[in-house]
């Protein structure tokens, strides 16, 4: 192994285990009282508590936010994937003063930062009765969406070579069969990469989703700050515990989809 | 005591028998609260409310910050709850604004608001009139080792000097021992909260007799650099920390000595959360530092609740939460937090579960416990630009007390 | 090139009206609300044009998280693609295929934790008495530095929590791309025997120049909301050494007094600042 490789290695190894022994930390104070949190040298060997889990686990607000995250955050990803993606192929495309205004105003719309955004859309919602309702938080949360998908897949067409799809037009497909059979499976890694950060954005928004749910619509954000305090204090270790629990579904999610996208790659590279 | 918590059962059965010939809500509450142990043990008793009332509640939780921000953003907006959780910092803001409403007319009278602890009371007053009724709240209670104090040689002290001179003695910090911890972290509710029995020690007032504030005072002053002097001797993390550092310094057993808001004293007596149950002692604060009153509490919502019928309801509902068997079922659960009538203090339950000791404490400071910061809307705002700058003072990034209270002066003018 | 008669309307057409329409209502209505003198407790209010506008020039705080938002910015958009760049690269170098999957899930798990608790567990860990990370400094030293009392001390950890965060994801995302790249001049530098630095330098970073753009761009514009670490951590403090202009917006509009049209003129500016700067940045290396 060249020396270069090593120390490259290293480099993945350390970073790597900046992201395992915190984890790995917050698990094992997820079982500790505060008792044992508050130490001096921090314990290894402890007497393990369940009360941390069972606290998150036994909150009403914590299954139904995490089906609220999920419906939302996936319909959100979806309607953004949806309209978004064959819009940046068209950005992509057609190069003309409207589209080069277009991919920049689909960047801007995140400029307003989001405590100026709260009062009008609790108000408008309100006023269309859509208040504290996932609906309100779907067609909200796609502006993000749209936005992202947009602006992130607009390079991936780029990179579609004109070529390619010249070649397809001989081969007398349509316009939108060019879209869906040619350029769209080219693209396809890095367009997955795009939703997926959207999808990331909007699983952990928190002040719209504080601001335009009370109960019946919060999702996990919201619920994560319930987890960070327990009468006058930090729950040091309900708060780990909220931390374990509540990473765990997206990352299912994630490992489902990487999966899938895993088994895209495969399949194509024995095409090839 | 047994006698009198029959008595208000005895009330709730009767209360649920009229109840149910006219119920008084007809549709569940909807509570915006902070998450506390309390609480979530009265969700268990959901039904028993629905008995009474002939409806539900439902509590949605959020911490300290994000449940000021969305009351305030909800109560001006929407108003989709009925029920409020108020502390002392916004209930200028919720009164003066028409948030919620005054207690007087929905408090039924047999729920004994008198009974509840009177520096609480006093938070819970503005313009003259009551309301909330407290979950939790206090005074200041000086907490100290008495395992240190004994090997010191020292007598728990009495005055501001013995204190300071105790500190100075116990501070040891090769040995992992700190003085004391304060509250260094910006906030109206954090060092300025901390800041303000030595303000009112020095004889400091909000306004002077023209109503014109005087915050370059001499008692300013003094109050300001008696404090920093004092941060020589706090626990590291505590510059920039508030109770939660201050307190939980304390209880891993750093800190020798510490004044602090009162639901320490049963926090450290609390073996999950302490490591030094079996050596702690309490006292009321040292003289002439009053105790710095606060409470949170529960109230009337103005906007969800525009008939009469609803506020009653709404009113029975806070009655019920802070009730005096409510109390005594956290009680039983070994809840230090959520007690804040002056019948559960002088109980016997209390005295078994905490400790003669921490009961006289807390009847002592009670009567020592004084409305220190400025019943104001503007509180808020004032409150926390002290904040950053006392912050800056005790970091160091400002060193000139005098000019840096004539610049909160500017700054109180100008609001 | 010709796209067909249709499409461009049909695919570009919704998604359009769709962003204006969303977009459109809540802006117009910051606008507006900016004009006026609104708090929250008092919601009869009138036009107060640019008052709240000159205010903010003169609020020293303002003026003080404009420029900690500024350091902020430059902090921890140059080090999320740095660590994004440098650690794909080592994936796509040193790593097998096995591993590169391995290490994208280990990657990517920091960014989906919530923002909320992500700072508290940093916090605990960077606690001068019981942290984890102190730790080794207590046990080796007997010292118990406390690094968010000192004001850079305080921005460092805020910004390398943010970094933890994107940075580690931005690298799968750039590895992702990187791998997607056509491998036939890769595979020319390389049997040019070019090191494998010259080979990113001249070969696989100008290829990427424009998705590394747009990821630069996003990053700047994530990091513009960092009120929920930040508020987390430090509270803005020391003093104001860590406010950022959306913390202190919000500070302002919903938890110190409800000004929520001078929170609302704050916001406007800070659109408008970004709107000049971005436009400018993009045309500068979108050339």
């Amino acid at each position: 192994m060249k020396l270069s490789t090593l120390l490259l290695r290293i480099v993945l190894a350390c970073a790597a285990l900046m992201v395992l022994l915190p984890l790995l930390w917050t698990l094992l104070n997820a079982f500790k009282t505060n008792a044992d949190l508050l130490v001096n040298t921090p314990k290894l060997i402890f007497t393990p508590v369940w009360d941390n889990m069972q606290y998150v686990l036994g909150r009403r607000s914590v299954a139904r936010a995490l089906t609220n995250s999920l419906v939302i955050c996936s319909s959100a990803v979806a309607m953004g994937a949806l309209l978004g993606v064959p819009a940046a192929y068209v950005i992509a495309r057609v190069k003309n003063r409207l589209t080069r205004e277009a991919q920049f105003f689909a960047l801007s719309l995140r400029f307003l930062p989001p405590v100026a955004v709260a009062i009008p859309m609790m108000v408008i919602w309100l006023g269309l009765g859509f208040y504290d309702t996932r609906f309100a938080l779907i067609v909200t949360y796609m502006t993000i969406t749209i936005s992202i998908t947009v602006w992130l897949s607009i390079p991936a067409f780029e990179r579609v070579p004109i070529a390619v799809e010249e070649a397809a037009r001989v081969d007398r497909l349509g316009p939108y069969a060019t879209f869906f059979r040619v350029a769209l499976p080219i693209a396809r890694p890095q367009i997955l990469a795009a939703i997926a950060f959207s999808f990331i954005l909007v699983w952990n928004e928190f002040l719209l989703a504080m601001m335009l749910s009370t109960s019946k619509a919060r999702t996990l954000p919201v619920v994560a700050s319930e987890m960070s305090q327990l009468g006058m204090n930090v729950p040091w270790g309900v708060l780990n515990a909220a931390v374990v629990l509540l990473s765990l579904p997206p990352l299912i999610l994630l490992a489902v989809a990487g999966a899938g996208m895993n088994s895209v790659f495969s399949r194509k590279s024995t095409q090839d | 005591m047994k006698h009198l918590f029959s008595t208000a059962s005895l009330l709730a059965v009767l209360m649920a028998t009229t109840a149910q010939a006219e119920s008084i809500c007809s549709s569940d509450l909807r509570v915006l609260a902070q998450p506390r142990d309390g609480l979530t043990l009265l969700e268990d008793y959901v039904d028993e409310f629905e008995e009474l009332s002939g409806a539900g509640f439902e509590i949605d939780y959020l911490n300290e910050n994000d449940r000021r921000a969305k009351s305030q953003a909800d109560a001006s907006t929407v108003g989709s709850y009925n029920v409020y959780y108020v502390d002392e910092a916004n209930l200028p803001l919720f009164a003066s604004s028409g948030w919620i409403v005054p207690l007087d007319g929905y408090y039924p009278a047999e729920y004994d608001y008198e009974d509840f602890d009177a520096g609480m009371r006093s938070v819970a007053s503005y313009d003259g009139k009551q309301w909330f009724a407290p979950i939790q709240g206090g005074g200041d209670l000086m907490v100290y080792r008495t395992d240190l104090l004994t090997a010191a040689g020292l007598e728990p002290p009495k005055t501001w000097e013995e204190y300071v001179a105790a500190i100075r003695k116990l501070h040891d910090p090769d040995n992992g021992v700190y003085g004391v911890a304060l509250r260094g972290q910006r906030g109206s509710g954090a060092n300025v909260w901390r800041w303000l029995p030595l303000f009112a020690a020095n004889g400091g007032k909000w306004t002077d007799e023209t109503g014109a504030f005087a915050f370059n005072s001499d008692a300013a002053v003094k109050a300001t650099e008696e404090y920093l002097e004092l941060f020589k001797y706090s626990a590291p993390g505590t510059q920039t920390g508030s109770f939660d550092e201050s307190t939980g310094a304390f209880r891993s057993g750093k800190v020798a000595m510490i004044v602090e808001s009162a639901p320490l004293g049963a926090m450290s007596k609390d073996p999950s959360q302490s490591r030094v149950v079996d050596v702690v002692g309490f006292a009321p604060p040292p003289t002439p530092l009053p105790g710095s009153g606060y409470a949170h509490g529960f109230a009337i919502a103005a906007k969800a609740n525009p008939e009469e019928q609803d506020k009653a309801c709404a009113g029975l509902f806070v009655a019920w939460a802070t009730s005096k068997e409510q109390e005594a079922r956290r009680l039983a659960k070994g809840q230090p937090g959520e007690l804040t009538r002056k019948s559960t203090y002088e109980s016997p339950e209390y005295v078994k579960t905490f400790g003669e000791n921490l009961s006289v404490a807390m009847a002592e400071t009670g009567a020592r416990t004084e409305v220190l910061f400025w019943q104001d809307p503007r509180w808020q705002e004032l409150g926390n630009t002290w904040g950053i700058m006392l912050e800056e003072l005790i970091t160091g990034s400002r060193t000139d007390v005098k000019a840096t209270l004539n610049e909160l002066e500017t700054f109180a003018k100008s609001l | 090139m010709r796209v067909g008669r249709s499409l461009p309307y049909v695919f570009l057409g919704p998604a359009l009206l769709v962003l204006v329409i969303l977009a459109a209502v809540p802006t117009l209505y910051a606008v507006n609300l900016s004009l006026q003198n609104r708090t929250l407790s008092a919601p009869q209010a009138e036009y107060v044009w640019l008052a709240n506008y000159l205010k903010l020039f003169s609020d020293d705080r303002f003026l003080n998280a404009l420029w900690v938002s500024l350091k902020w910015e430059v902090l921890t958009v140059s080090a999320t693609m740095a660590v994004g760049i440098g650690l794909a690269i080592a994936m796509f170098e040193a790593a097998t295929r096995r591993w590169r999957m391995i290490l994208s899930v280990l990657f990517i798990i920091p960014v989906l934790l919530p923002r909320v608790c992500a700072a508290f567990v940093w916090k605990f860990s960077f606690h001068p008495l019981y942290g984890a990370v102190t730790w080794p400094v207590r046990a080796l030293t007997g010292q118990t530095p406390d690094v968010l009392a000192h004001p850079w001390g305080a921005m460092l950890t805020v910004a390398f929590v943010d970094v933890w965060q994107w940075g580690l994801f931005f690298a799968v995302i750039i590895l992702k791309l990187m791998e997607a790249l056509p491998p036939q001049p890769i595979e020319a530098a390389r049997i040019d025997k070019a090191k494998g630095w010259e080979i990113h330098r001249f070969v696989t970073l100008p290829m990427l120049k424009l998705p590394l753009i747009s990821l630069l761009l996003v990053k700047a514009i994530e990091s513009l909301r960092s009120f929920d670490l930040v508020y987390v951590m430090t509270r803005g403090g020391p003093g104001v050494s860590t406010e950022t202009l959306d913390m202190y917006a919000y500070s302002q509009g919903f938890i110190e007094a409800g000004n929520i049209s001078y929170a609302s003129s704050m916001a406007v500016i800070m659109m408008v600042l970004t709107v000049i700067l971005f436009t400018s940045i993009w045309k500068r290396l979108n050339k």
